[in-house]
């Protein structure tokens, strides 16, 4: 089984490199989008849908710098392909260089456990989890802004900074009433 | 791979350092490709930056001691707190600094005369009409939580007066009829032998009397006070 390494390949010059991961190969399009408008850097999508990678794109493959898992909490299945991509990425890599982006966060069809359970796994990993609105232009856009700041730091773009750093001020945390039945 | 990181991790050595002082190497780039020298400069600090990531994964490895699970559990919470610490600390003084930037910016602009400076004063003064009505409130929130309460006390101590004279009573009313009847009825029995003893007594002096009246043949009719006393015996039944 390969594991995606990060430092397995030397860093791109001025340019910063995104894995992201979705189930339904959605979002990621629009994301995409948005995100190679970045102009100061250049930035390098690449879209997957689920763990293990295709072998045969190992060579062409250049070093990421951040995976994101973008996580549809409507769907069950998606929730689940994510934890199960988990394991197919080093160690290296969730030292600030995993984020979870959840979309759908406010459909009301959307059983609140699942919500909870991504907030334990986000917390256990010690990664940064987003959530987006990916129905909207304007949401899109919003995303791939904190996306950058985040893909920024992780490729080295900013001075005095390192993904290990950030990751201690965006980690996710789990609110201390988690257990307790909520409100609505 | 091996190769990269040791001549990196001695170029990373300078940077960190003295990066300012570097800025005025690469002059001559400019002409050579269509790279800036801020492009440069950037670039460089983006692989010195990846270097140093790497340098640090390469030493995480280095410093290994053995130690049981809970004691890296230990560690590692207590690391976690202290990180935490720093966080808030961090974070309360940058609000900190952010407020007097935008309190000196405000006074800057508010010296300035523009018509934004006039906007600004408008709302400020709104704000603090406000404030003081929001004081004005407060004090009379606190009045009349204050009356409140010593109403509530009131109540409270009138039910336990309550309570209180309702267990006297109680206590009364069974108590009541104990010594009462008890010397009630010590004294009727008393009184009730008393009564029994007389009464036999005059039964007898009576039963005497009607006696001494038969034998001796005495006409009582014809005299008064004789018929008087006869009368009198016939009250009283014959006993015995």
């Amino acid at each position: 089984m390969s594991r995606l390494n990060p430092f397995a390949k030397l860093p791109g010059l001025n340019t910063a490199s995104v894995l992201l991961v979705e189930n339904e190969e959605h979002f990621q399009q629009s994301l995409a989008e948005a995100l190679v408008k970045e102009t100061s850097v250049t930035v390098s999508v690449r879209l997957a849908k689920s763990f293990p990678l295709p072998v045969e794109n190992d060579e062409s493959r250049p070093r990421i710098d951040l995976v994101v898992f973008i996580i549809n909490l409507t769907s069950e299945l998606s929730f689940q392909s994510a934890e199960a991509s988990l394991k197919y990425l080093e160690p290296g890599y969730f030292l600030g260089k995993v984020c979870f982006m959840v979309t759908n966060a406010r459909s009301s069809s959307v059983p609140a456990e699942r919500l909870d359970a991504v907030r334990r796994l986000a917390a256990s990993l010690y990664c940064p989890l987003l959530f987006a609105e990916d129905q909207t232009q304007q949401g899109v856009t919003n995303a791939a802004e904190r996306l950058l700041t985040i893909l920024k730091v992780a490729a080295g773009f900013v001075p005095f900074t390192s993904s290990l750093y950030l990751s201690n001020l965006t980690r996710s945390t789990l609110p201390p009433d988690i257990d307790q039945p909520s409100f609505d | 791979m091996t190769r990269v990181p040791d001549m990196d991790s001695s170029e990373n050595g300078e940077d960190i350092n003295g990066v300012v002082e570097r800025g005025g190497d690469p002059d001559g780039s400019s002409g050579q490709k269509e790279t800036s020298t801020a492009d440069m400069l950037r670039i460089k600090q983006q692989m010195s930056n990846q270097c140093f990531e790497m340098e640090v994964h390469l030493n995480a490895g280095k410093h290994r001691r053995s130690c049981s699970t809970s004691e890296a559990e230990r560690d590692f919470s207590d690391q976690i707190s202290e990180l935490e610490r720093v966080k808030t600390l961090q974070f309360n003084q940058m609000l900190a600094l952010h407020r007097m930037q935008m309190w000196h910016a405000m006074e800057e602009k508010i010296k300035t005369n523009d018509p934004e400076a006039d906007a600004l004063k408008v709302v400020n003064e709104r704000c603090m009409a406000h404030c003081c009505r929001i004081k004005q409130i407060q004090q009379e929130t606190r009045v009349l939580q204050d009356e409140i309460t010593e109403l509530q006390k009131k109540r409270l101590e009138m039910k336990r007066l309550t309570h209180e004279k309702m267990k006297e009573m109680e206590d009364l009313m069974s108590r009541k009829e104990h010594p009462d009847t008890e010397k009630y009825k010590a004294a009727l029995e008393k009184g009730q032998a008393n009564l029994e003893k007389y009464k036999k007594m005059s039964i007898m002096a009576q039963n005497v009397l009607r006696g001494i009246l038969l034998a001796c043949k005495i006409n009582w009719l014809d005299d008064p006070k004789l018929r008087d006393v006869a009368m009198t015996l016939e009250e009283f039944p014959i006993t015995d």
